[in-house]
């Protein structure tokens, strides 16, 4: 038929044959690199999870675990951290019985409800919206992979570089004292959380705030009214009008503030329980302090950005 | 009286074998002997009485197609056979729609899950997926062209106007085919495209009567689980039926006033599919049947061939209601709209405006009186249809962001560079080509990569440009900071400083992770997965 698209049987069939080898062809190239495919398309995602965990962590953790995972003195544990990689597992005595990254999970996920014998200022919140937090469980599942993705840098830390903190909590009987330590029997971490980068002494208010995770529990931006009342401790928006959280103080705010600081039980809000770490004392020079109350009194505070190290990098 | 019958002759028993294969193949073929397909085969005339036209009473699915057509109709350049291709596009996606269903679940816990785990862990699980996303666009497109050729050579004219009709209905039916399955995904694009549609249903007047519109669409006043719920059941029930509906009313009308001949030889309102001269008659079978069958195959082959080698369906981040994406937009096949949703309110862009125009279009048959279907007599006709389709793409071009939105300017050429969604120039350089470092576009940054060097030239070059466009963004310059925040993972801190028209400056900053093992195909412009210098650029990168 001349007038149909394809004129000849010849012709067709050859059309029809091209057509059926570019198929085959095409879906056995497919078959063949299937497994590839799947295998970088799986690393593909874990990578893309990880980059959102980060996002979630730098966002809702940093504050208190540090920006590095290495954690802050009396706020919160290190987690990049060769002693959270090899032994805390043992140390909770659940070795062998769920993995760190369950751990991990579970704590993200359900808080860590006991705070005996802790030294920690805050208990850690249910972050899952299972339990009543803020986040989806895609979300804790990221957040999880970015965590378990500080193992690599971890474990090439010597016991002088892991910002490990004893953990006050745990109390182990003798008899599950090597748990744990088996593979990594000859190393043992002895330094303290680096508390912050910067030398004591001549260092900003604005930073001892972030530096010293003042700012986990108090925050600056928001009001302390009957209405919007800090969760773990009292919002410092309105701190300059110092009635609102002690009448009597109003006479002299100044002197009220740095006893809160110094010995903070001396007075404690109505509401609130005993989680400020008390030896601020020693982890600020007298001048510092006085330093951090009057900025903390001046309603037109300045808070700068500043890097990883603490410099200020806004000027 | 009886009669005796001759004794029956002794066949050899091969004979009786082969008798007997004839009689199966006639069975399976209804009613094609071998002796007749081999002769069609040959390409001699059917006999008389012509014995190929058994199957189209004796078999279902024949019985539907005409048995034969004119010769004038069978043409390519007649109708491009748009109409079948549109049928077997659709037949294409319940076949691969199937397939993927075995792997979802439409609930927004496991809908994005499910997508990750068909694409890290399911074999053919990605080609099905691109196949079904490729076939998806490509049907709304041939609808449409289907309809602009109708247009043209006027076949919408009588008897065929209620065929016009029904072929609307089709056409309205396959974008909300596309647009149902567009939510399902339950990533970034989807989530937020489906909220700006479902949002034009609630300017439907009176208020109460869009707010229950959009409440049934969505199953709450934002879109959850009922709403996925609600679209994924649209997506493979209900509209597939519906579909099936109109395409056989359209089908019959098809083939009671058959294809409309070219305007020279058919008058407006003649039966010309009853009187086809025997002459000029091509019969369906084998003609036709093997046209068509080359032809869907050389089609399923560059559909094929396409999503092999450059296609991928997209999968943003998994949908998030607190948090909406810089740019939003609708599926393309519905930027006409936004772009009307930009310059009109929401009433009347989104629901006025869209509904005249979708009656006006069911009715052109009844709205042009015109006699003639040649294109000189047309010409009003014609201008008016080509004027149309411009406006449509002027409106889409507005739809898209490159019309009249604009976010802040340090965040559009961040946007640009690492957008929050989709790839953006840092990410198709990808992690090894992003070196550690602080790089100030104030300096003169020389650095060996020459990938990263066009990254930073861009950098600049963008800031430059919105320095000129935006009024309140003077001397910017920006600072793009890399360091090594994990194993495998870098940070990049983007940093741009500008001087407002206050005379105060301005500072933003936004922090994006890269992984080492993010893989963004578009990195390589095409799929290289197995090929061994991807497989080295993996290992070694």
């Amino acid at each position: 038929m001349r007038s149909l698209y394809v004129r000849s049987f010849g012709s067709k069939l050859i059309w029809g044959l091209v057509s059926s080898f570019v198929i085959v062809v095409c879906v056995g190239l497919t078959a063949q690199t299937e497994e590839t495919r799947m295998e970088i398309q799986t690393k593909n995602w874990e990578g893309r999870g990880i980059e959102n965990g980060a996002v979630i962590f730098a966002n809702n953790c940093a504050t208190c675990h540090g920006q590095q995972g290495q954690g802050l003195q009396g706020v919160a544990p290190a987690l990049n951290s060769r002693y959270f990689f090899t032994r805390r597992l043992g140390d909770v005595g659940q070795d062998g019985v769920m993995t760190l990254s369950n751990y991990v999970y579970l704590t993200v996920a359900a808080g860590r409800p006991s705070k005996d014998n802790s030294q920690w200022a805050n208990r850690m919140v249910p972050w899952s919206s299972q339990f009543g937090g803020p986040l989806r469980g895609d979300q804790v599942v990221d957040v999880v992979a970015y965590v378990m993705n500080f193992e690599e840098t971890a474990l090439q830390q010597t016991a002088s570089e892991d910002p490990f903190q004893p953990f006050l909590d745990v109390a182990k009987p003798p008899e599950f004292q090597n748990i744990g330590i088996s593979a990594d029997a000859e190393w043992t971490p002895v330094q303290l959380a680096v508390t912050s980068v910067l030398p004591m002494g001549d260092r900003d208010p604005d930073y001892l705030f972030g530096a010293l995770a003042c700012s986990g529990c108090h925050k600056l931006d928001e009001p302390q009214a009957p209405s919007s009342m800090g969760e773990s401790g009292p919002n410092f928006g309105t701190i300059h009008e110092l009635g609102t959280y002690r009448p009597e103080a109003a006479a002299d705010p100044a002197a009220y503030l740095k006893e809160s600081i110094v010995s903070p039980d001396a007075f404690r809000v109505e509401g609130y329980d005993d989680a400020m770490p008390d030896d601020f004392a020693s982890r600020m020079t007298e001048e510092e302090i006085d330093r951090l109350v009057q900025w903390l009194l001046d309603p037109n505070r300045v808070i700068h950005t500043r890097d990883a190290e603490g410099n200020i990098i806004d000027e | 009286m009886s009669v005796q019958s001759p004794a029956p002759q002794k066949k050899p028993w091969f004979l009786a074998l082969l008798s007997s294969l004839d009689g199966i193949f006639v069975y399976l073929t209804a009613g094609i002997s071998t002796r007749e397909f081999r002769a069609m085969l040959r390409g001699d005339a059917p006999g008389r009485p012509n014995t190929r036209l058994t199957p189209h009473a004796d078999a279902f699915l024949l019985h539907i197609k005409p048995s034969y057509y004119h010769e004038s109709v069978t043409r390519f350049t007649h109708t491009y056979r748009l109409g079948l291709l549109s049928t077997y596009l659709f037949l294409f996606e319940t076949i691969t729609g199937i397939i993927l269903m075995i792997w979802y679940a439409p609930t927004p816990e496991r809908a994005y899950v499910d997508m990750i785990r068909l694409l890290n862990n399911v074999p053919f699980g990605q080609l099905m997926r691109d196949l079904h996303r490729i076939g998806a666009e490509l049907m709304v497109g041939i609808v449409t062209l289907h309809m602009v050729r109708t247009y043209l050579t006027g076949s919408y004219k009588p008897p065929r106007e209620f065929t016009w009709l029904t072929g609307v209905l089709l056409l309205v039916i396959t974008l909300f085919l596309s647009f149902s399955g567009y939510l399902l995904p339950w990533d970034q694009l989807a989530f937020w495209a489906v909220t700006i549609g479902t949002s034009m249903a609630e300017a439907v007047p009176p208020v109460f009567v869009g707010e229950i519109i959009n409440l049934l669409a969505r199953g709450a006043p934002d879109i959850g689980a009922s709403g996925l719920l609600r679209f994924y059941l649209l997506h493979v029930l209900f509209l597939p039926l519906l579909l099936i509906l109109f395409f056989f009313v359209h089908y019959y009308k098809v083939v009671l006033y058959g294809i409309s001949l070219p305007a020279q030889e058919e008058e407006v309102g003649e039966d010309t599919a009853n009187r086809v001269p025997a002459n000029r008659r091509v019969y369906y079978l084998p003609e036709v049947l093997l046209d068509e069958g080359t032809f869907l195959l050389a089609v399923t082959a560059i559909i094929t061939a396409v999503t092999v080698f450059l296609f991928q369906a997209p999968l943003e981040h998994i949908a998030n209601p607190q948090q909406t994406p810089f740019h939003t937009v609708a599926p393309w096949y519905f930027y006409w709209l936004q772009g009307l949703l930009k310059i009109a309110d929401k009433m009347w862009a989104g629901v006025i405006i869209p509904g005249v125009l979708l009656v006006m279009l069911m009715a052109i048959p009844y709205l042009d009186r015109n006699p003639s279907r040649r294109g000189a007599d047309r010409r009003v006709a014609t201008i008016s249809g080509i004027v149309a389709g411009v406006l449509m793409i002027i409106l889409s071009w507005m739809g898209t962001p490159a019309y009249a939105v604009q976010g802040a300017p340090a965040l559009e050429v961040v946007e640009k560079l690492m957008p929050e969604e989709k790839v953006g120039i840092s990410r198709k350089i990808g992690y090894k080509h992003i070196p550690l470092g602080t790089y100030d576009t104030r300096e003169l940054i020389t650095t060996d990569d020459a990938e990263f060097a066009k990254l930073l030239d861009e950098f600049v070059h963008l800031l430059e440009v919105w320095e000129e466009k935006a009024p309140d963004f003077n001397d910017p310059w920006g600072l793009l900071t890399v360091t090594q925040d994990q194993a495998n993972l870098k940070l990049l801190r983007w940093e741009i400083t500008w001087i407002s028209n206050a005379g105060t400056e301005e500072y933003f900053k936004q922090d994006y992770w890269l992984h080492k093992d993010s893989y963004y195909w578009e990195q390589y412009g095409r799929k290289k997965f197995g090929v061994p210098e991807f497989l080295e650029m993996q290992n070694g990168g």
